[in-house]
């Protein structure tokens, strides 16, 4: 085996791909990428059992081989090596690679026992477009549980109705939802995506255009755009039903500029307990939204922002950061926080967007 | 299996009905020893985890694996080795299928489901669940002379949880109440803060769940300390059910530890005082001590009469005075028994459709244990003590001050007192003509030294033990 390609291609592909390796499984050969080269072109894969991916990218094939070397080693020796282009050669168990400045020779791992990457039939899918579907991933991922205890809540459900495509995540502190148009598929069911293999699926995406045809079986969901092939494992169980927590009515609404809460909520946290924990005050009469944090060994703060708002007047405390944490996905210029008192649950949303709505749950006391 | 399958062993089931799940199970167990042998260990460990035998039809064996990436490498790569192993142990067998299946690991999941804190989002129902039951409520407990004092600490608990009194330990015999009171407290404790944490559960429920804990393995027993140690109010009933287990009295000494030292209320019930409970160690005893320790002791005339009142009205039922009197007088002690009088009473109205008669009523308890109260004469208590101590009958009611009659002298007062609820006059009348002063002080000395003497606690327990 022997190719040369280009060094930055080769970095970016194996960087990505080293994300899907896993080092600490029983198996050595899930710790290693493996590379194929056959035809113009290399094929660059890796896997972890929960999900896995292949990226081929052009090269100059001398002969071709496979071979498996552990996924850090060659992405770090990449990431310093200078120079337009690599050339690699397998001799014997070592893996020789030359770039302008550096040799190195990395020990191979025997090749035969590295998993196949399952296809899913191509029964069912629908198409999205790449931008889309790593935008509402971004835009619900934080809100996936990180406790094992419920693994349903350790996944990003997917689910597309009348043509729109949602995601929704929550660790039953805080929930997110985010909309799509969807380009077609109709309608999708319930599709528990890890978490883990969610976030890798945005960071492929991210810099893809166009469309994307995802393919999904009751187990498996995968993906092929020209040169990336995903595949992950879907989880077995059931999405808790929550539309119906959703509240719909309200006894305090009141609307403020993103910039004012935003900012208000940074300032806070210098003053924050361990549990981050700041309470809001919204006063219709006066117009105003008092946040105030406190921390005994510190000291506290109060900051007042304008608001528009009607109903009852109300204070509650939340973790600041089960707040701030919606706010990233808001990209107008206001959001309402609308509520129903103490004890339940808030309801924060873009005033000029109904594609993203975030709960969150109030604090004890 | 009966043992393991060898040339010769005769083949205990028809190689093509592999119904029952155990045959199933076991052969597939011995298919895998064969197979690890075989195959390297971390190959092994990675890709037979979790496998099972879902089904067997017609001579194939239908494997569950846990993902798609098992399927698709045990079929391309095991399966020789599969098919091969398993023929071995059943010749029959022609074809291996592989079928995606998560069955072997979905028990423990509904095992292991956290209590849910108030200050989640509400996404299922049964998310409420602190194990309370919300008919004991503080509005329907009945308060007399004989349980206010237990009454009082828990209110002062709801007002001030975790500053109050903390530990709150609740004593008293069956059926005074105890459960009642203690699950009132967690139901308003949890009204009056939905956003914390409430748990009752019995020393035995806690017993069961530590058990299965700690056969789950490291990370069960994990869950296990994170489910108890995040409550706000933990409330025990029966911890006298505790003694005599070791490990789950050490692993309740730590909880114990943690809940108290984040200042979270616990509340504790048993049917006797801590210092008392048969093979408790000091440790433990000392911290049931350390908050409150009440009695509820059986309830007077009038309570009786109260609570009879309350209960009947609760059904809606009207009983004649003499009835729910006569009721109140002849039920003594425990309120579970009057409670059943009550019903026995309830049923026969309901089904007559008229109220019934003093006479009609007294027929109808006769059975039930009404006036069947066990008498001990003073005599017989001085008798029981004084040979328990060793000590002549006679010389407790003589006027020495010998230390070995005093005390046994003080101990008669003080069970007399106690149990049996005689007049301070009456007693040191019948002792020798003594002041009732006198056997107040004993009486006072005997309490007092029972909170530090695990000795004397232990003599009053066999003692009790012997006059009932």
């Amino acid at each position: 085996m022997k190719f040369e390609c280009k060094t930055a291609e080769l970095f970016s592909t194996v960087s990505t791909t080293a994300r899907f390796s896993e080092r600490r499984a029983s198996l050595p050969v899930l710790g290693s990428i493996l590379i194929t080269a056959e035809g113009d072109r290399l094929l660059v894969r890796a896997t972890n059992l929960e999900c896995g991916v292949e990226i081929t990218i052009p090269a100059k094939i001398q002969s071709e081989g496979i071979v498996a070397i552990p996924a850090l080693v060659f992405a770090g020796f990449l990431g310093n090596a200078r120079g337009n282009s690599i050339t690699a050669l397998l001799s014997g168990e070592l893996f020789k690679i030359q770039s302008l400045s550096a040799s190195a020779s990395i020990k191979t791992i025997p090749h035969e026992d590295f998993p196949l990457l399952p296809r899913v039939s191509a029964e069912k899918s629908f198409s999205i477009k790449c931008s889309d579907l790593s935008r509402v991933i971004r835009a619900v991922s934080y809100c996936a549980s990180l406790s094992a205890v419920k693994p349903e809540l350790q996944s990003i459900m997917f689910y597309a109705d009348a043509g729109k495509f949602f995601a929704v995540a929550t660790d039953s502190f805080r929930l997110a939802e985010k909309s799509v148009p969807l380009n077609s598929g109709g309608s999708v069911p319930q599709l528990l995506v890890p978490v883990r293999s969610a976030s890798e699926i945005m960071r492929i995406l991210e810099s893809q255009v166009g469309n994307v045809e995802i393919y999904y079986n009751e187990n498996q969901l995968s993906f092929q755009t020209d040169r990336i092939y995903y595949t992950g494992r879907l989880l077995d169980g059931t999405f808790p039903n929550y539309k119906q927590i959703i509240p719909k009515s309200f006894s305090t609404e009141s609307l403020v500029l993103l910039d004012d809460f935003g900012i208000a909520l940074k300032s806070l946290s210098v003053f924050s307990d361990k549990f981050a924990q700041v309470s809001l005050s919204i006063d219709p009469s006066k117009k105003t939204i008092s946040l105030t944090s406190r921390n005994p060994d510190v000291g506290e703060q109060t900051s007042t922002i304008k608001t528009t708002a009607k109903g009852d007047a109300v204070t509650i405390s939340f973790n600041s950061r089960y707040l701030s944490d919606g706010l990233q996905s808001i990209l107008g210029e206001s959001v309402r926080l609308n509520s129903n008192g103490p004890g339940k649950p808030m309801l924060i949303k873009d005033a000029s967007d109904d594609s993203f709505l975030y709960i969150a749950m109030p604090m004890n006391r | 299996m009966a043992g393991l399958l060898t040339a010769d062993a005769p083949r205990a089931y028809p190689v093509l009905t592999l119904q029952s799940m155990t045959t199933t199970k076991e052969l597939w167990e011995n298919a895998l020893v064969e197979l690890e042998l075989t195959i390297s260990k971390p190959n092994f460990n990675t890709w037979f985890r979790d496998t099972h035998i879902v089904r067997v039809e017609e001579g194939s064996i239908y494997l569950g694996v846990p993902s798609q990436f098992a399927r698709d490498w045990l079929s391309t790569k095991f399966h020789k080795d599969i098919l091969r192993s398993l023929r071995m142990l059943e010749e029959g067998i022609r074809n291996v299928e592989y079928v995606i299946s998560r069955g072997s690991k979905k028990a423990p999941d509904e095992v292991w489901r956290l209590p849910p804190s108030p200050n989640e989002l509400p996404l299922e129902a049964v998310h409420q669940k602190s194990n309370l039951n919300p008919r004991f409520t503080l509005s329907s407990f009945v308060v007399g002379p004989f349980n206010e004092l237990a009454n009082a600490a828990a209110q002062a608990i709801i007002r001030k949880p975790g500053i109050a009194y903390n530990p709150l330990f609740i004593y008293g015999t069956t059926g005074l109440g105890k459960t009642h009171l203690i699950q009132a407290v967690g139901n308003h404790f949890r009204a009056n803060e939905p956003s914390r944490k409430v748990y009752y559960v019995t020393s035995e429920r806690f017993s069961m769940d530590y058990v299965s804990a700690l056969q789950g393995g490291g990370e069960k027993v994990q869950h296990f300390k994170e489910k108890y140690r995040q409550y706000d109010l933990l409330i025990m009933d029966d911890v006298q059910f505790l003694a005599n287990r070791d490990k789950i009295k050490e692993e309740f000494f730590h909880l114990f530890n943690f809940l108290h030292d984040n200042n979270k209320q616990l509340v504790f019930s048993s049917d006797q005082h801590p210092n008392v409970i048969q093979g408790l160690e000091d440790r433990l005893k000392s911290r049931l001590n350390a908050g409150m320790v009440v009695s509820v002791t059986p309830p007077d005339h009038q309570s009786r009469l109260a609570i009879v009142r309350q209960k009947a009205s609760v059904h809606n039922v009207a009983f004649p005075d003499d009835v729910l009197d006569y009721l109140a007088t002849t039920i003594e002690g425990n309120v579970r028994e009057l409670e059943g009088a009550l019903n026995a009473l309830l049923i026969q109205t309901e089904m007559r459709g008229e109220a019934l008669t003093l006479p009609e009523a007294k027929i109808l308890l006769r059975g039930s244990g009404a006036g069947q109260k066990k008498v001990i004469s003073v005599q017989e208590v001085v008798k029981t003590v004084s040979s328990f101590y060793g000590v002549e009958e006679g010389s407790i009611y003589e006027k020495t001050r010998r230390k070995e009659v005093v005390r046994p002298r003080q101990v008669i007062m003080y069970i007399l007192r106690e149990d049996f609820r005689i007049s301070f006059p009456t007693i040191g009348e019948k002792l020798g003509g003594r002041d009732h002063t006198t056997v107040i002080h004993s009486c006072d000395k005997i309490r007092n030294d029972l909170q530090v003497d695990s000795v004397l606690s232990n003599e009053l327990h066999q003692i009790r033990m012997t006059l009932k």
